[in-house]
């Protein structure tokens, strides 16, 4: 069962879109799920395609194919690091690198601690920022250089 | 009609089509995968890329809709040009290991790789795997590396079979056909992805590696599992069926079978096939020549006739016998002086024989199925019981139908019902007689004098009312009763009450058919005349002697524990089977008689479509076709009439020329009662689950493994559940009359207070009396 | 006339002859002493069939059946079945070498070069069944030879 502020939320969400067409949530309700528990378990893609009465693989097919949803456990803070073309080339590697080293963990993993952890990225519509990673889809850290991630991992880790 | 030039070559087309159904008018060949005539356009493979004047750039032909004037070349330079590098892209991830793979020989993208394929290939880095998944029994998935991601299959299910098991995972180079986390593929149609799959990627498991398609001869046939008659293409390698393709017929199963009809082959290569005649010495079974055997029949028959009287012998068949082996046994029977004859095995209620105008049939061809705009679906397992008919159903509603459901079960029909009355088998009278009473007020109509007293003072229920307000406000309706409605205790009531509602709402009504000979049977008079016992009669009075035709008495009557009991209790019981079963036990004789791909024969579908076919392999061992087995006995009996040649002479004789005069459902003096039943106990809602239907499908193993053919459980409502103290997963002890049977409970809250779902037609649950009845329950 | 007389008296013409015979009585003799010596054969001889393995002994038949449906002389049997690892493999496959007729189609069409034929042509059978080879016969065949036909192979390799 989803939780009942996911429900909630997914109630507003399905008011935009007609009666017959609920499924149009689906992006929305798993986004709830996702900001709720950090992650998308093949039981709440269940929950989801339950609630919106569509079938479990289309709610499936859409989870699978963008990639900000988590699939497991990506940690407190998911650190999405765009490697597309512009990033790549104003150095993502090094940002990669400099993550990896920091923290201790490859890519697609998570700190022993449950804080961080790390995944690649698709572009993120801000070349002019490059090189970039998001906290949590949520915010844009741009610009990026050793100390600048520095300081960011030390304020993540204090919150 | 729009106006456009494909190659040079006018042709007109109707607005809103597209260029490939133009270029499939005048006989044009444009490559393509993912398009299929009977699926949503995808446009996903690009194949079909054409050129189009006075378009920038090359065009999918399955996605371009006709414009006037349009001229398009399918063949140009720049078109191949555009389709040999698709094809070029296409083979990028393609294993080419066409050597092992079972699609070979007729795969689409062999055939079109021949001709828009380069020689090699400029892609030097390595392919992309994809991981084999595991999709239960029917298909395999073990190469889905070889996938071209056409989508036909996923469309498929969205489409028709109703139910989106696959899916298309992931995204990019990554995307790749899977379900939902390592579950199975359960639709009863699912075995049309192993057709509509273009390249190797979905396979017929039980198929796998037997044959190469240039090995197999094929030979037309028709399905005998459901009362559709779906055509089917058996083909055979040395003498044997080796798989079963559906054969395109429009007007009855479009391109698609079912895995019932696709798989059932299994069973005619089965272990426990009978090939030589046996007889009962002192309790042991000893093979015997057939001269021997049938001159052991002839003379206990005679001496049975000459005895206790001719009245004595009883012969029972199913209604997956073919028009020639029904006419001839009932002949037999009739010749010897008895006119105890049945083939409605499962049926309780004979109230109707003789007041019948008719052969019940659909009352409508198949195709109207799809086209009426609302439906009145009284007891029917539809979905399981005629996969296809559901299909049709799915496909009226699709278009805007609306379906009333009236049952005792509510399994999902994986399509909006508008409508539903779900109560206990001893309520569906009264349920129809409520919706009649509606209609009646609302139409102000006069009913006739058979409906007239049960509808009286009848207050109708919301779910009534609004059943009828449904059917009332139709154009086009189909009220339709299944296999659950003609099996019911009080079946003639039923149908009496379904024609007055369709006489109110001007609905074609008609009976879905059990079984693939479920007209055909009445068609040639396999049916007790004046004086004569019924199925259910001649096995409440035991006869001295029984002839058994395709019949397991075990699973295929409507009261086993009865039927089994009637069979040991007689002095002679000839099985004429396919297979050695239950009758090792109770019967005499057993003769090996051919299944349906070893005769030639006629099946009388349920919209009075003859089809007639010939055997595609020879005769297992000793075994014969039925209906030269029957003439045999006829002329070792001395009986008139029985020098055939060929089963054509049988069925000149069985058939008349044209049959649609013979069908119709019409039942008058069959008076409906007033009085509400009343229920004592708990009452049974059994269901012939789809894979213990006939004797051969019960004998294809990989079909046994499927979901749908798991043993029997005991399904109540979980109120009536708690009520026995037993839970979910408990096992608990069914019992009627002296059987007893210890299943599994299952909670099933969609099922009304009061009954309880219990199976029949499968061994688990043989011992059992009735199908319909009370039955008891109690913790193991 | 008398020129005639000369080469007729000088039994001329005989003495022609005897050179001939006297060069050929010692030239280099073509004759090969079969079975003691044998004639140079081509890489692409065409003799009796074998079956091949890879190194690691497994063997090369995939069980396509591609031989069987190009074979003119409809000498090759072959029956399949999914082995226990999950691979396609044969469970039957026979050359009846009295139906075949050696035109090489079936090495030409095998995908893995898994059926071969060698240089083998002096194999004889004193009963007629003698020549129906089996899978294991077939195989036999390919270990014994396995070095020159892999030999032969690498030769045409690169005329293909």
């Amino acid at each position: 069962m989803l939780s009942e502020q996911v429900q909630a939320k997914t109630d507003r969400e399905l008011k935009k879109y007609p009666a017959d067409q609920k499924q149009s949530a689906v992006m929305a309700a798993l986004r709830f799920v996702q900001d709720e528990k950090g992650w998308i378990s093949s039981d709440d893609m269940a929950d989801v395609a339950a609630y919106l009465g569509m079938p479990k693989m289309a709610v499936y097919e859409v989870a699978t194919f963008y990639h900000m949803y988590n699939l497991k456990p990506m940690g407190k803070n998911t650190l999405t690091v765009c490697t597309n073309l512009s990033c790549t080339l104003c150095g993502a590697h090094d940002v990669l690198e400099h993550l990896e080293h920091k923290l201790g963990v490859g890519l697609n993993e998570v700190t022993a601690d449950g804080k961080f952890g790390i995944r690649e990225g698709e572009c993120m519509g801000a070349c002019v920022a490059a090189p970039l990673l998001t906290v949590n889809n949520k915010r844009i850290c741009s610009h990026l250089t050793s100390e600048k991630i520095d300081q960011l991992l030390a304020e993540l880790d204090k919150q | 009609m729009i106006n456009i030039e494909i190659d040079g070559q006018a042709v007109a087309v109707e607005n809103g089509r597209t260029v490939m159904d133009a270029a499939h008018e005048i006989g044009k060949y444009i490559p393509h995968f993912c398009y299929h005539k009977k699926l949503s356009i995808a446009a996903s493979c690009r194949m079909c890329l054409v050129q189009v004047e006075k378009a920038p750039k090359p065009l999918p032909a399955c996605a371009t809709p006709v414009v006037e004037g349009m001229k398009v070349h399918t063949h140009s330079e720049y078109a191949v040009k555009a389709q040999q590098g698709v094809m070029e892209f296409l083979l990028i991830n393609h294993p080419l290991d066409c050597p092992i793979c079972d699609q070979g020989g007729e795969c689409m993208l062999q055939d079109v790789a021949m001709g828009y394929g380069g020689v090699g290939t400029r892609f030097t880095e390595a392919k992309h795997q994809v991981l084999g998944k595991p999709l239960g029994a029917l298909i395999s998935a073990e190469e889905m590396s070889r996938c071209i991601h056409c989508t036909r299959c996923v469309r498929f299910g969205q489409e028709v079979a109703g139910v989106m098991e696959l899916g298309m995972a992931n995204r990019g180079e990554f995307s790749a056909i899977m379900t939902f986390v390592q579950s199975s593929v359960d639709s009863e149609l699912s075995g049309n992805m192993i057709d509509l799959c273009p390249v190797g990627a979905l396979t017929s498991k039980p198929f796998r590696y037997t044959a190469r398609s240039w090995e197999l001869s094929r030979r037309k046939s028709v399905s005998p599992h459901d009362s559709l008659g779906s055509n089917l293409t058996v083909q055979v390698k040395n003498g044997r069926v080796a798989r079963v393709t559906p054969l395109e017929n429009e007007a009855v199963n479009e391109c698609w079978i079912s895995d019932r009809d696709r798989f059932s082959y299994e069973g005619l290569n089965s272990a426990e096939r009978l090939t030589k005649p046996m007889l009962k010495q002192d309790g042991k079974w000893i093979e015997v020549e057939w001269q021997a055997a049938l001159e052991y029949v002839a003379n206990a028959l005679r001496q049975i006739g000459n005895g206790a009287g001719a009245e004595h012998i009883g012969a029972l068949a199913t209604g997956t016998s073919t028009a020639e082996e029904l006419y001839l046994l009932q002949k037999l029977v009739r010749g010897l002086g008895s006119e105890n004859v049945d083939f409605r095995l499962r049926q309780a209620d004979f109230s109707a024989d003789g007041k019948r105008a008719g052969a019940p049939w659909l009352g409508m061809e198949v195709a109207e199925i799809g086209k009426a705009d609302r439906l009145l679906l009284v007891g029917s397992f539809l979905r399981k019981d005629h996969p296809l008919l559901a299909h049709r159903v799915r496909d009226a509603v699709k278009k805007g139908g609306q379906l009333n459901v009236v049952h005792s079960a509510d399994d999902d029909l994986l399509v909006d019902v508008a409508n539903k009355a779900i109560v206990a088998p001893s309520d569906l009278r009264a349920v129809l007689t409520q919706i009649l009473a509606a209609l009646a007020e609302s139409k102000q109509a006069m009913l006739s004098n058979d409906v007239q007293a049960a509808v009286a003072g009848v207050v109708p229920s919301a779910e009534a009312r609004s059943i009828a307000g449904s059917l009332a406000s139709g154009s086009n309706v189909a009220v339709l009763l299944g296999n659950f409605a003609a099996q019911h205790p009080e079946a003639a009531q039923l149908q009496r009450l379904a024609q007055e509602i369709a006489a109110l709402t001007s609905a074609k009504f008609g009976f879905l058919g059990e079984s693939a000979n479920s007209v055909g049977g009445y068609l040639v008079n396999a049916v007790p005349g004046v004086g004569g016992l019924n199925a259910a009669a001649m096995l409440d009075q035991p006869r001295k002697a029984y002839l058994l035709l395709n019949v397991e008495a075990e699973l295929d009557t409507a009261n086993s524990q009865q039927a089994v009991a009637a069979m040991k209790a007689a002095d002679l019981v000839v099985a004429m089977s396919a297979y050695k079963h239950g009758a090792v036990d109770y019967a005499d004789v057993l003769l090996p008689i051919a299944p349906f791909t070893e005769t030639s024969g006629t099946f009388v579908s349920t919209e009075g479509r003859v089809q007639s076919f010939k055997g595609a392999v020879k005769p297992l061992g000793e075994a014969r076709p039925a209906w030269k087995v029957l003439r045999v006995l006829g002329n070792l009996l001395d009986v008139a009439g029985f020098d055939y040649d060929s089963s054509e002479a049988v069925r000149a004789d069985a058939l008349p020329e044209n049959v649609a005069p013979a069908l119709n459902n019409k039942l008058d003096g069959v008076a409906v009662s007033a009085t509400a039943n009343v229920a004592a106990g708990l009452q049974r809602v059994p269901d012939v689950p789809i894979y213990a239907t006939d004797s051969i499908v019960r004998r294809a193993p990989s079909l046994q493994q499927t979901r749908d053919a798991a043993t029997p459980t005991v399904a109540m409502n979980a109120a009536e559940l708690a009520k026995l103290g037993a839970g979910c997963g408990d096992s608990v002890k069914v019992s009627q009359g002296q059987g007893s049977a210890t299943l599994v409970a299952k909670a099933d809250d969609t099922l009304p207070a009061g009954v309880v779902r219990v199976a029949a037609g499968h061994p688990a649950t043989a011992a059992l009396g009735a199908m319909f009845g009370t039955i008891s329950v109690e913790r193991a | 006339m008398i020129q005639r007389f000369f080469k007729t008296f000088l039994l001329l013409e005989l003495l022609k002859g005897m050179a001939l015979t006297g060069r050929h009585l010692f030239e280099r003799k073509i004759t090969v002493q079969y079975p003691d010596e044998r004639t140079p054969q081509s890489f692409r001889f065409r003799g009796l069939h074998a079956q091949r393995r890879y190194a690691n002994g497994e063997e090369r038949c995939i069980a396509c059946k591609l031989c069987e449906a190009v074979c003119p002389a409809l000498a090759i049997k072959i029956e399949v079945a999914q082995r226990a690892d999950g691979s396609r493999r044969t469970t039957q496959y026979d050359i009846d070498l009295t139906k075949c007729i050696f035109c090489g189609f079936c090495e030409e069409s095998c995908p893995v070069d898994a059926i071969v034929e060698t240089r083998v042509f002096d194999y004889h059978g004193e009963n007629r069944g003698d020549l129906y080879y089996t899978k294991e016969m077939l195989l036999a065949v390919g270990d014994k030879h396995e070095a020159q036909i892999a030999k032969d192979r690498a030769a045409d390799a690169k005329y293909r």
